[in-house]
């Protein structure tokens, strides 16, 4: 296939938090609220006036200094944003909004606030959501958003939190969701017109740029695969859904497909399942009620530890890998992360008894791009899967 | 005669071996690995045509890369990840084995092998070389020996002094301070091997050993190693009728034999 025309760019621009987009927004006059979750709904934190960037620690090398603060047996996640805290990375943003999801994340942020690593001004924000998706959960999360996000905003920046300013973040996110679910459905094909990698790329950017500049290039994306024509032979041998705990790194999902497995369907923290679904407003209720029923009864954090979310999760899973006709399902977490290391121990286990796939379970390391071990691991996986036939001829 | 070939670019040793169409193995030669893993893979796989008698890969019908280096193997027509690779060199010496623990130059992998030879279920070690061939060369090292005689030295002992260090630098710092206070070097030595004995546990669990095992890469050739493991692991070794350091290369021959002749 033929190179996509934004490719190149959004690959650079992914490069650095502090992008060309980000840049040019705060020129604007725009203030940039820092995020580390999908808990706090992404629509608040990008009213008029300002803009959210889900910060990662791209080309993270070593994470001494961090785990100098947070030890080494904490979530590397937490710990690349801390190193990256340190290396003067964050100085860009106006403040940071942090769902009180991880107690290993809100010691990365405490850290990042005491250490006065972040730009003059700048305040840390924590924000207590709701474990469990009943009414009180749903009750407490409206209570947090309202007090703790919008009135917080617009104390420090002026900005207007109305129900109008809310519905034009609303409409803004809802033509990303829709460009992205039309991108993503391609990848239904089984002579798919996007690679895994490509839609990694523009899905990632979605989180970590300034939704409206970034959208003429996600219509022009779209507009171009249109008319995509994909290869006459898949270079895959198998198709995978991708699933478990946070991935901000495209260059695992290229490892992935490099190694033979098209990544089909993404189930994990920056991916689009279920970041990037639309928000439907009705006129016959407060519209912020709207919005925390709908993240909170969505998440698929496994934070959330009443039964039905326990169960749903592997089975909004299980729906997703058989929507997208995968072979198989790696279920990934990153190194002492603490829900998903419970999660994906259980997850294995009923995805692979109960429904009956083939389940690669890897616990891994922030950085993977170049980790020989884990190419080992997935390769065999996807020999795993696609051996049996060749292993029984003889 | 239609000829097929395997060759496993390890981090320590490249391994390649060649088959004749009836799975019968014509050659096979086991090398240092040099830096550069394409020119592992030249040097071993000059060496095994010419020992075959033959003088080229495009001799070979078939040509399968494994190993870390797998994918450096410029003539290969395809690769096969060591995992899938020492499951199937181990199906076709040993139909039995359920069960494998390779224990390479820089990692250790318990296999679980299905009846047709494929892969049943896998884990692997994370990236320290605890435990592994790079360790084993570490603690040799301290002796001054060699590697073979550091085994025998291991097998004299009549009592066994414990390590309590996994990483491979610390363990070097404690043997060498244990022998300095005069401990008897053949039970230091015992106690090594025990270590990475224990290390082995969870990777046959995890290949769901119940038994025996059999035990795959360079470090199978360790006879400490293999007394340990049947000691304190209580699991009965098998013994392979091939060099269990060829298994991974002569997987990928047996692979290349299955797709080669199709």
């Amino acid at each position: 296939m033929r190179d996509l025309r934004h490719l190149y760019y959004l690959e650079n621009l992914l490069q650095e938090n502090n992008n060309e987009l980000v840049r040019k927004a705060r020129e604007e006059g725009r203030r940039c609220v820092g995020t580390v979750c999908y808990q706090i709904p992404e629509v608040l934190l990008n009213l008029p006036g300002i803009f959210s960037v889900r910060l990662r620690a791209p080309r993270t090398g070593s994470m001494e200094m961090g785990t100098y603060y947070m030890t080494s047996l904490t979530c590397e996640y937490c710990r690349a944003l801390l190193e990256r805290g340190l290396e003067g990375g964050y100085r860009f943003i106006d403040c940071l909004m942090e769902p009180a999801s991880c107690s290993q994340m809100a010691d990365c942020t405490e850290n990042l606030e005491k250490l006065d690593l972040l730009g003059p001004g700048f305040f840390v924000q924590h924000v207590d959501t709701p474990m469990k998706d009943d009414l009180n959960g749903i009750e407490h999360m409206i209570k947090m958003c309202r007090v703790r996000v919008l009135d917080r905003l617009h104390e420090a920046f002026g900005i207007d939190v109305s129900d109008e300013a809310i519905k034009k973040a609303v409409a803004v996110h809802n033509e990303v969701c829709d460009l992205i679910t039309e991108i993503g459905n391609y990848r239904k094909d089984l002579r798919p017109r996007i690679t895994g990698y490509e839609f990694a790329v523009l899905c990632l950017a979605t989180y970590c740029c300034p939704k409206d500049l970034l959208l003429p290039i996600l219509r022009e994306t779209a507009q171009e695969l249109r008319t995509r024509e994909p290869d006459e032979k898949s270079p895959w041998r198998v198709r995978v859904a991708v699933a478990g705990a946070e991935i901000d790194d495209p260059d695992f999902i290229k490892l992935i497909e490099d190694t033979g497995a098209y990544v089909a369907v993404d189930r994990y923290c920056f991916g689009s399942f279920p970041g990037r679904s639309r928000i439907e407003l009705s006129d016959n209720e407060d519209i912020l009620t709207q919005i925390c029923r709908k993240y909170v009864t969505e998440c698929q954090c496994p934070r959330f530890m009443n039964t039905s979310k326990v169960a749903g999760r592997k089975e909004y899973i299980d729906s997703l890998a058989r929507e997208y006709s995968c072979d198989g399902i790696i279920l990934q977490q990153i190194n002492f992360c603490n829900f998903w290391g419970y999660e994906r121990a259980g997850g294995m286990h009923v995805l692979t008894h109960d429904y009956s796939w083939p389940v690669l379970s890897l616990d891994r390391p922030y950085v993977v791009g170049v980790s020989g071990q884990i190419r080992t691991r997935v390769q065999a996986f996807i020999e795993r899967v696609e051996l049996k036939k060749l292993g029984g001829n003889d | 005669m239609k000829y097929f070939g395997g060759c496993d670019v390890g981090s320590t040793y490249t391994k390649a071996v060649i088959l004749d169409e009836n799975g019968k193995i014509v050659s096979h030669t086991t090398l240092h690995s040099k830096i550069n893993p394409e020119k592992s893979a030249r040097l071993a796989m000059d060496d095994v045509l010419s020992k075959a008698g033959l003088t080229s890969e495009r001799d070979l019908a078939y040509l399968i890369g494994t190993g870390y280096g797998r994918n450096k193997v410029p003539f290969a027509d395809e690769n096969i990840s060591e995992i899938s690779c020492h499951a199937m060199g181990v199906h076709v010496t040993d139909p039995t084995v359920k069960a494998i623990i390779d224990i390479g130059g820089q990692d250790v992998k318990g296999i679980a092998v299905d009846t047709d030879g494929t892969v049943k279920n896998f884990a692997m070690n994370d990236k320290c070389a605890a435990g592994t061939g790079r360790f084993y060369e570490a603690m040799a090292r301290s002796f001054e020996m060699s590697l073979e005689e550091f085994s025998n030295l291991s097998l004299s002992a009549k009592n066994v002094i414990p390590i309590t260090a996994q990483c491979t630098v610390f363990a070097e710092s404690e043997v060498i301070s244990l022998v300095g206070e005069g401990k008897p070097m053949d039970e230091v030595a015992a106690g090594i091997q025990m270590s990475v004995a224990k290390r082995c546990f969870v990777m046959a669990k995890k290949a769901g050993a119940t038994d025996s095992i059999a035990l795959t890469g360079g470090c199978a050739k360790n006879a400490g190693l293999k007394k340990a493991i049947e000691q304190d692991l209580h699991l009965k070794v098998i013994e392979l009728k091939t060099d269990p350091q060829l298994m991974g290369a002569l997987g990928a021959a047996e692979y290349a034999r299955r797709k080669g002749r199709k």
